[in-house]
Formats: C-alpha cells, sequence, structure tokens
C-alpha cells in the first residue's frame, strides 16, 4: 500500500532521495504497524517525538498498536528544548 | 489612559481584537521573562513596546559575543554585563513606562514559584527541560497562564497552557529530558528562528492579555524554517501527565 512520510528538521536527514525536501511517498507492507515504519528508517524513539498520522498525534505508548492504512500521511518531529 | 498613552498605543487601540480596553489591560499586567536569550529577547522587547506594565526578566547569564547574532535585546557594548542589567537597559530606552524587575541568579524552587505567582503570565525562554519542567510545574500549581517557545536549528515551537481551559501542560507534551545534551551551543540556531518564535510568544501574550487568548491551547504549532513548514498539532490533555492530570 502507499503512504507519505514526513521527517522535518534534523530527522531529514532520514529522508530516502527525492524531490520533496521533507516528504516522501513510500510503498509499504499492508497493516505496517508505526512503530515498525518508525524503525525501518532508524530513527530512534529519543528522536521521534512528535509522531502525527494524518495530523493527529499518537503518543508513545500507542505506535506499536497503530497499524497503517492507505494514503497515511505520518509526519515525524524531533524534540526540541533550546532558546 | 492619558492622552499621551492614547498617542503611543493608537495601533493597538485601533484593532478591533485589542482596543482601549485590551491595551489598559495590557498596561494593568505583568510577566515573568524565564530566560532573557534568543526567545527572551524579541519577546520582552515586543512586550514593553506594547505598554506592559511590569516585566520581570530572569537569567543568571552575562552576554557573550556569541549571543549576539540572535540575542538582539543586546548589543557588544553589553558584553560582560548581566543580560537581566542589558535587557533593563533596552526595555527602558524603547518605553521608560514599563517596570522592570531583574533576578540575575538562578532562580528556582520556592522562589520561582512565588515570582510565578506574583504575575499575569509567564514566558519560558528558558534552553533547558529542567528549568522547563520546574516552570511549567508552578505555572499548573498557582494557576498562572504560561507561553512556551523552544528553538534550536531551523526549528522552532510554541504552546500554551491556560488554566481551567482542560488545557494539556508542556509535560503532556515532554515527558521526560529528550535529548538533553542538546544545546544551540552545540546544534547551532539561525538567529532569526529563534526571533520568529519569540516574537509569537509575544502575540500570544499579549492577545491573552487582552482577553482574545486561547487559539493554542490544546495546540502545539511547529516550525521548520529549512522546509518553510508550519505545522499545527492537537494536543490533548494526558489523562496521566504527572503534572496537570490533578488539575
Amino acid at each position: 500500500m502507499n503512504v507519505s512520510i514526513e521527517f522535518y528538521a534534523s530527522l531529514m536527514k532520514y529522508l530516502p532521495p527525492g524531490k520533496s525536501r521533507f516528504r516522501r511517498e513510500i510503498k509499504v507492507d499492508n497493516g505496517l504497524r508505526l512503530s515498525r515504519l518508525i524503525e525501518q528508517y532508524h530513527i530512534s524513539p529519543e528522536e521521534a517525538h512528535l509522531v502525527l498520522v494524518n495530523g493527529l498525534f499518537v503518543c508513545g505508548e500507542d505506535r506499536a498498536e497503530r497499524e497503517l492504512v492507505e494514503g497515511d500521511v505520518i509526519s515525524i518531529w524531533p524534540p526540541v528544548a533550546g532558546g | 489612559m492619558n492622552p499621551a498613552q492614547q498617542d503611543r498605543y493608537a495601533r493597538h487601540i485601533r484593532l478591533p481584537q485589542i482596543g482601549e480596553k485590551g491595551q489598559q489591560a495590557i498596561l494593568d499586567s505583568s510577566a515573568l521573562i524565564v530566560g532573557v536569550g534568543g526567545l527572551g529577547s524579541p519577546a520582552t522587547m515586543y512586550l514593553a513596546a506594547a505598554g506592559i506594565g511590569k516585566l520581570i526578566l530572569s537569567d543568571y547569564d552575562v552576554v557573550d559575543t556569541s549571543n549576539l547574532q540572535r540575542q538582539i535585546i543586546h548589543n557588544n557594548s553589553s558584553v560582560g554585563e548581566n543580560k537581566v542589567d542589558s535587557g533593563r537597559q533596552t526595555v527602558k530606552a524603547l518605553n521608560p513606562d514599563c517596570e522592570v524587575e531583574t533576578i540575575g541568579y538562578q532562580l528556582d524552587g520556592e522562589e520561582l514559584k512565588q515570582t510565578i505567582d506574583s504575575v499575569d503570565i509567564v514566558l519560558d525562554c528558558t534552553d533547558n527541560f529542567p528549568t522547563r519542567f520546574e516552570v511549567n510545574r508552578y505555572c499548573v500549581e498557582t494557576a498562572t497562564r504560561l507561553v512556551t517557545g523552544a528553538a534550536i536549528r531551523l526549528e522552532g515551537q510554541i504552546m500554551n497552557y491556560q488554566p481551567g481551559a482542560n488545557s494539556a501542560c508542556y509535560q503532556c507534551l515532554y515527558t521526560h529530558a529528550y535529548g538533553a545534551e542538546e544545546s544551540c551551543e552545540l546544534e547551532g540556531v539561525l538567529g532569526p528562528v529563534v526571533g520568529v518564535i519569540g516574537t509569537l510568544q509575544a502575540v500570544q501574550t499579549l492577545l491573552i492579555l487582552a482577553g482574545q487568548g486561547g487559539a493554542l491551547v490544546n495546540r502545539l504549532l511547529l516550525f521548520d524554517a529549512f522546509a518553510m513548514e508550519w505545522q499545527s498539532v492537537t494536543l490533548p490533555k494526558n489523562p496521566n501527565c504527572p503534572i496537570c492530570s490533578k488539575t
């Protein structure tokens, strides 16, 4: 199935080659779990602070159970504390 | 409001969302700025220019030349000065009517809590998780409004805590000190990125003080300057949050 991934800020380095600065359309196995997708891109739990599916926040404990479906947009942001 | 103030703040008063009532509320308000660095610089300056009645500036650091690329409240002649003293000079030059109190040492514990309890709103402009957690906890305990900004590299974020609004707090978002070793010193930061976020903190503070806040309650706004993308995230209150779940 097809889903979109958006890796922002310092996580852009994990994106596969492509045109957009932050977004890729990818093919994944049907029923792939959200945490597995994050692992596939070698993003550590510490780095994957804010994980959104279609713009809605998915907290850490729900990511292992969350099944992705066709057309989902997964956005990932790192933590930020500087100032 | 006297005629000089009506003239000075005329452009605010013209706005239906502020008006004379909102401007008077700003003039009568006080704010604690925790951290007079990259975020605190524009936030402090805009609040002073907007006529806020009293600012409490808290920062234990001194101005270094490496700060000047982004901490625009300070200048060449402030290098070596306490940031709060340098900040006060800029505020007074901008608006002598703004009362300024400075705290040039590490503000924490009971004194931080009492200081938070004494003001109308707090702006978290710090650069580390432990201080952010402490400021958030005391804002929740004292039911004080909080505008939290953060920025590093080319990214930033902003959210609010509003007591009594079933509002998520900072620790609904950050449960522990992620990537605690990261700092602007190690990672770098593009000067205007902290300026954008600090300025948005001032925008939110003024609207909240004028009675028009709430737009960022249970919402987190994320900014990626490299992609030039903004993302707005719904942030529900965490029913298991160790800080705000009991309020």
